[in-house]
């Protein structure tokens, strides 16, 4: 059981490992958890790798959590940076997305904690950092369909901020990054129960926060 | 099939139905549910309609130079670092690795500041050396420590890490 063909997860067989005891069955692996042992090593393509297949799954979600784009720019950085600084003792304890989320998450709670989140209102009349007027995509819609795809848009975005910052993490994890309730459990390290319960309520506020949407 | 909305998980099926993730047969059980139970389908159309809301959520894209900002950082970084840190982490000596040794030396430390009662510590000539007898460490316990040291220095710590990983995998 090397690193050249994968990392097998036999002693944890919660995610994505399907390990039979007797060795019979399928077996899944986490290629992320080979590339980033070979960035151990020191193989910097392989951060190349992990860096074009997570960048924007990463930035999303913290697009998300913060709903700031330059912000999350700027945490999506961090996360990064943290995970090429953490290469030299990095062990494949959990799957790499269960990492890498973990530290996305704790960096966007921080940073909603600190408040560095400003509002971007992705209105018609907003200026883009350059001083020109903000042209909206042309995505086939008339002008008043725009205006209420923007309207439910922007419903939608104020309905998630304000869920508590875990429910939020759990929801956008669960929704956008298809993450299983075991996993997000890991990511927020706490137990199956407790994401379930995060997740309900979520979807619950949110069901009638956007109830008048219907 | 039991009504979901009455059950402590209800959410639980219903996300999962809208979300397609139920078993074939759990599906087409809850969908003749749904068929009876009023109370579910309201529950259920508001939960569809709460996926189709968040799925206008389109966030914006990374910017063209996230990359080569990224690797600037790393390349600032890591050109600032300090030598010693540099040669640490080449040598892939984890914070875990080193506490064994940093044990050891502390407990090494302790045999060579030992004072018994009545002991002076000091190095002793002539009859005054004959009458430090029993006081502070012994020439053997000194001798001793010495090749402990040398037994500390000649581990290889990073075989033996990796020695314990493939054990533990």
């Amino acid at each position: 059981m090397g690193y050249g063909t994968g990392i097998l997860f036999g002693a944890q067989p919660s995610w994505d490992a399907r390990v039979n005891y007797d060795g019979t069955g399928p077996v899944s692996i986490d290629q992320d958890a080979v590339l980033m042992l070979r960035v151990r090593e020191g193989d910097q393509a392989s951060f190349g790798v992990l860096l074009q297949r997570h960048r924007r799954p990463v930035f999303h979600f913290l697009c998300r959590m913060v709903q700031n784009q330059a912000v999350a720019e700027e945490l999506a950085q961090e996360v990064f940076l943290r995970v090429y600084r953490s290469r030299s003792t990095y062990e494949p304890t959990a799957k790499f997305t269960t990492w890498l989320f973990r530290i996305a998450t704790r960096l966007a709670l921080n940073s909603l904690r600190d408040g560095k989140k400003e509002k971007l209102q992705d209105s018609l009349e907003e200026e883009t950092p350059d001083g020109t007027s903000r042209q909206l995509p042309d995505r086939g819609r008339t002008i008043e369909q725009e205006m209420m795809y923007q309207a439910r848009l922007r419903e939608v975005r104020e309905a998630i901020e304000e869920l508590p910052a875990k429910q939020r993490a759990a929801v956008l994890m669960h929704k956008y990054d298809d993450m299983e309730y075991s996993q997000i459990a890991r990511v927020l390290r706490c137990s199956d129960s407790a994401v379930k319960s995060l997740l309900f309520r979520a979807y619950e506020s949110l069901r009638f926060a956007l109830a008048h949407l219907v | 099939m039991e009504c979901p909305s009455k059950r402590e998980d209800s959410s639980e099926v219903l996300i999962s139905y809208v979300e397609g993730s139920l078993s074939p047969s759990a599906q087409i059980a809850f969908e003749r549910h749904l068929e009876a139970c009023g109370r579910c389908r309201e529950l259920t159309a508001a939960q569809q309609e709460l996926w189709a809301a968040l799925d206008t959520w389109a966030p914006a894209e990374l910017s063209a130079d996230f990359n080569e900002r990224l690797y600037e950082r790393i390349a600032s970084e890591e050109s600032s670092r300090p030598k010693w840190a540099e040669r640490l982490t080449k040598a892939g000596l984890a914070w875990q690795q080193a506490v064994p040794v940093v044990a050891a030396c502390a407990a090494l430390m302790v045999v060579f500041l030992w004072r018994g009662p009545g002991t002076e510590p000091g190095v002793y000539f002539g009859e005054e050396a004959v009458a430090s007898q029993g006081r502070g460490p012994q020439i053997e316990q000194v001798e001793s420590a010495l090749e402990d040291f040398e037994m500390l220095g000649q581990l290889d710590f990073r075989s033996v890490a990796e020695s314990a990983l493939r054990k533990k995998i």
